[in-house]
């Protein structure tokens, strides 16, 4: 009853979060389908060619918005999210029942790097250890830690780009100590992501306020779901997904904030550091931004705004627990001012100056700020940063909104297969 | 002879393995589907259709793994649970193996599961799973502390080292009641101990599953009856020590112990899946700093308690 | 011991497959070529020695045997895989050294053994059938001084725990490495029990750069 894996072209990956008969894994060894959501940029194509020859015998694959790569027979390409679940079913049961062929792997079934041992022990070189099996170098020159002075054996791999708990598209290299992140290089950045067409349609006219808080709140709502699922909280993450899909100006947030505060999200899960400075939170900017205290939203420009009496909410520490509480008071706010703006029927007032839930747009759309991990990330725990990430909608505005789109997206598979550690 | 001594207890075991492992499948499932998570099919079916997929699906391959321990890990993780199963007494003779030592056999079990739980993670040469495998190692030990001494805790009034002397001894009051700080340590301890739920640091999301991020077919299948067994086999153990065991009117003992385990099992089960995963540094200082002081303190009321 | 009374053929064959288990585990200990399956070869003999001690009615020391070895073995395990530069310890390494010497420390300790085994004479003192063992084998080791034992061992165990958390780098007053101060005796006072020298001196040398 369960094909598997994760997707983006995130629109699909949420549409089977909700279906019933779909079951989508974080690890790619553990699913049966792979399904390749949105097109994939040509530079991401030899991670895409791992990522599949990693799947169990037997398995298949579907390519969601996608060209399949044509050397692969047998493949199913599908364009319709409503038919998407189904033909996973289907797909799922033909390779169960035997009736349709697993597909081959891709690559060859080799070391990367050559066996390159040497000695009685296969240790290389004299004494007990030396040489470099399979490429990777003897971890002897250990960094000095930055945590609590335990110097332990450092791992530099390579992460991405389709790891589920990074924003679809990003790859980094990464030293752990422990698992401690001692240094963190992102070497792609993430695919842009789209914004709701509302925001586009804000820049050329006026709009209803109405539409453009929802869908904001939405787009927070989105990603307050991914992280929900990152910290274990299964439950609370499909009712955040599916209060954004049923989102109107009814709709409250009262009863998802009570549960995360009884069951200790802010207290418990792995939530701590990731504190922005101002000119950090500046490069960002939207609400990570306003998290660490900067009082600067181009909401508060806009006359329709000011109508409403909108005047922007704040946290001070600027670290992943306050871009948390952050959100859920800009969630709140959205709601509250969707339901004013409705009720006096209140548009816009300005079309150059907009504040997208990603950050200020002004003269240019919101930019790539994922080099700020590389600042951010080290010194935290792995829960720590990846719960960091989550928390920093780091991915730029892509030029055209939601559905249209023709570019990005990918699937949100996982691990690239650890080479180790050229370090 | 042969058959009485082997046969009937291997028999016992088995059964309460698959059962158990079944039981907690359903569980989990039915507490999921109530808490919002969209299912289709049978509750009772599923557990069994995901085996027959794990079954059908290969075990995979890693670059250069350690093939015997990563293919062994499995099993002996689910023949540890198997151990701690066995000396969990149904009734005052309807035990598998009464030794009078059970009350430490469990303790070693929990110590085994620590090197099985970091040989999974380590053997199989990947990334994720060897931090899991590293991670479970650095707090087991804080587990296998606390569940120690609440373990000593219960053995104080009895005097003995053996389960059944154990139940026996809560004929009066139950030690949940005697020594009301044990069961809610016994029961933490026994999330971290199975790495379920809010203490699922070994097997993580964040990790991409963890020590079991690179397996799949039929020892990931292995590998999760395991830890539904030892869930169930640690709540056979917590009902045993805290919970009266077979002791209880009107029910034959055996029906008793089964309710007062499904119990157990609902309580760790809800709290799996309403809690977030704990950080793993903000775990340490929970075990360290309160917990472990805790059992200290319960060790001492238990001793007071024996004393008067 | 117990033995004496009547025992099945079913022990005997245990006694030997395990023992066999016992040094052939043992043995590999030696062949193998990576820290984490030598610990856990050891632990493996040593769990087979655990349950023939059990077979020869020592319950409680074979038992105890299982879990101090378990926790001994991955504490030893990790260790060496964290310190020692082999990534994961899965990299092959070279797993003996001073050959001479160990081969002829093993010959002889072989050897004393062997002759104590084969020339000592043991006594013969069957035991009364209705003796707790794990009862008996407590008062012969500790008697009346079981109490003081068991403080002394939570004492053991709080200082352990002391000690590492004084040697760790985050202290009560902030990171070790940065000059920690104490509060003042006084509010707003001058740090409590501070040498007049500047903070520097505290960092003993050791040179952590940040990044």
């Amino acid at each position: 009853m369960f094909p598997v894996l994760g997707v983006q072209g995130d629109k699909a990956l949420r549409h089977l979060t909700l279906s019933p008969d779909i079951e989508l894994v974080d690890s790619p060894r553990h699913a049966s389908v792979l399904l390749v959501a949105g097109e994939i940029p040509a530079d991401r194509f030899e991670p895409l060619r791992r990522v599949h020859d990693q799947l169990p015998y037997p398995f298949t694959t579907l390519w969601f918005r996608c060209e399949p790569w044509p050397h692969l027979e047998n493949v199913t390409r599908i364009d319709d999210l409503d038919v998407l679940p189904a033909a996973l079913v289907t797909a799922y049961h033909e390779l169960m029942e035997g009736r349709r062929e697993s597909s081959p792997r891709i690559l060859l079934d080799k070391p990367p790097n050559p066996w390159e041992g040497a000695g009685d022990f296969g240790q290389g070189g004299e004494g007990m250890m030396g040489g470099v099996p399979y490429g990777r170098p003897m971890a002897m020159n250990m960094e000095d830690d930055i945590r609590d002075g335990l110097t332990l054996d450092s791992l530099t791999f390579r992460l991405g780009p389709f790891f589920f708990a990074f924003p679809p598209g990003m790859a980094a290299e990464i030293t752990l100590q422990g698992d401690l992140v001692q240094t963190w290089k992102t070497q792609r950045a993430p695919y842009p992501q789209s914004l709701d067409p509302v925001f586009f349609a804000a820049r050329k006219r006026l709009v209803p306020i109405a539409a453009l808080e929802l869908a904001r709140a939405r787009h927070h709502l989105y990603r307050l779901f991914h992280a929900l699922h990152l910290a274990g909280l299964e439950s609370a993450s499909l009712s955040a997904l599916r209060l954004a899909n049923n989102l109107s100006t009814t709709s409250t947030l009262d009863g998802l904030r009570r549960y995360l505060s009884r069951s200790g999200f802010f207290r418990l899960a792995a939530i701590k550091g990731g504190e922005l400075g101002p000119e950090q939170a500046r490069r960002i900017g939207g609400p990570a931004a306003r998290a660490a205290g900067l009082d600067e939203d181009l909401r508060s420009d806009d006359a329709g705004y000011r109508r409403l009496g909108f005047s922007p909410v704040c946290q001070a520490s600027g670290d992943t627990r306050a871009r948390w509480r952050q959100v859920l008071a800009e969630i709140d706010q959205s709601l509250q001012l969707a339901r004013q703006a409705e009720r006096d029927d209140v548009s816009t007032s300005e079309v150059d100056r907009i504040e997208t839930p990603r950050g200020p747009w002004l003269e240019k759309r919101p930019e790539d700020a994922s080099a700020l991990l590389d600042e951010i990330l080290p010194g935290q725990e792995w829960g720590d940063a990846l719960a960091t990430i989550a928390s920093l909608d780091v991915a730029a505005v892509a030029e055209a909104p939601l559905d249209t789109q023709t570019t990005g997206e990918s699937p949100i598979t996982e691990l690239s297969d650890d080479e180790g550690g050229p370090a | 002879m042969i058959v009485e001594e082997l046969v009937l207890p291997v028999l016992m075991v088995f059964f309460m393995l698959a059962a158990g492992a079944y039981t907690v499948a359903v569980l989990d499932r039915v507490i999921a589907g109530a808490l919002g998570t969209p299912q289709t099919g049978s509750v009772w079916i599923a557990p069994l259709a995901r085996g027959a997929w794990l079954m059908t699906q290969h075990a995979n391959a890693t670059e250069a793994p350690d093939w015997r321990a990563w293919r062994l890990a499995p099993a002996l993780y689910l023949s540890l649970a198997a151990i701690g199963l066995a000396v969990v007494p149904w009734s005052g003779s309807l035990v598998a193996t009464d030794l009078v030592t059970s009350v430490v056999l469990w303790g070693s079990v929990e110590a085994l599961a620590t090197v099985v739980i970091f040989l999974h993670g380590w053997s199989a040469n990947a990334l994720f799973a060897l931090i899991g495998g590293y991670r479970y190692v650095a707090l087991g030990l804080s587990y296998i502390l606390i569940s120690m001494f609440v373990l000593i805790g219960v053995a104080l009034p009895a005097e003995s080292l053996q389960f059944t002397q154990v139940v026996a001894s809560q004929e009066e009051l139950w030690n949940v009641i005697r020594q009301p700080l044990g069961l809610p340590l016994f029961l933490i301890v026994g999330l971290g101990m199975t790495f379920w739920g809010p203490l699922n640091l070994a097997d993580s999301a964040d990790l991409a599953g963890g020590t079991a991020a690179e397996i799949s077919g039929p020892p990931r299948l292995v590998w999760d009856v395991a830890r539904a067994a030892m869930l169930v086999a640690f709540s056979g153990v917590a009902t045993s020590a805290f919970l009266g065991g077979w002791l209880g009117p009107w029910l034959p003992g055996p029906l008793w112990v089964a309710i007062k385990m499904l119990a157990v099992l609902l309580v760790l089960l809800l709290l799996g899946r309403l809690l977030p995963r704990l950080a793993p540094e903000r775990c340490v200082t929970l075990m360290w700093v309160i917990l472990l002081p805790l059992s200290f303190i319960d060790l001492v009321w238990a001793g007071v308690g024996a004393l008067l | 011991m117990i033995e004496s009374m009547s025992h099945g053929i079913g022990v005997d064959i245990a006694f030997l497959l395990l023992a066999t288990l016992a040094v052939v585990t043992a043995w590999r200990v030696f062949r193998t070529d990576s820290m984490v399956r030598a610990s856990f070869f050891l632990l493996v003999s040593f769990i087979a020695v655990g349950v023939i001690m059990i077979l020869l009615a020592a319950e409680y020391l074979g038992v105890a045997m299982f879990f101090m070895m378990a926790v001994e073995m991955t504490v030893m395990a990790l260790f060496m895989v964290m310190f020692m530069m082999n990534p994961a310890g899965l990299n092959p390494m070279n797993m003996v050294h001073q050959e001479r010497i160990s081969i002829g420390a093993g010959v002889v300790s072989f050897l004393v053994l062997s002759a104590m085994a084969l020339l000592a004479v043991f006594p013969d003192r069957p035991v009364s059938a209705g003796l707790d063992p794990v009862r008996s084998l407590g008062n012969e080791m500790l008697g009346d001084s079981m109490l003081i034992f068991e403080s002394a061992g939570l004492v053991l165990l709080t200082t352990m725990i002391g000690v590492v958390v004084l040697s760790s780098h985050r202290g009560r007053y902030g990171a070790a490495t940065e000059g920690s101060l104490p509060p003042g005796l006084e509010s707003g006072g001058d740090p409590a029990g501070k040498p007049e020298e500047d903070e520097d001196g505290e960092d003993g040398g050791h040179h952590h750069h940040h990044h």
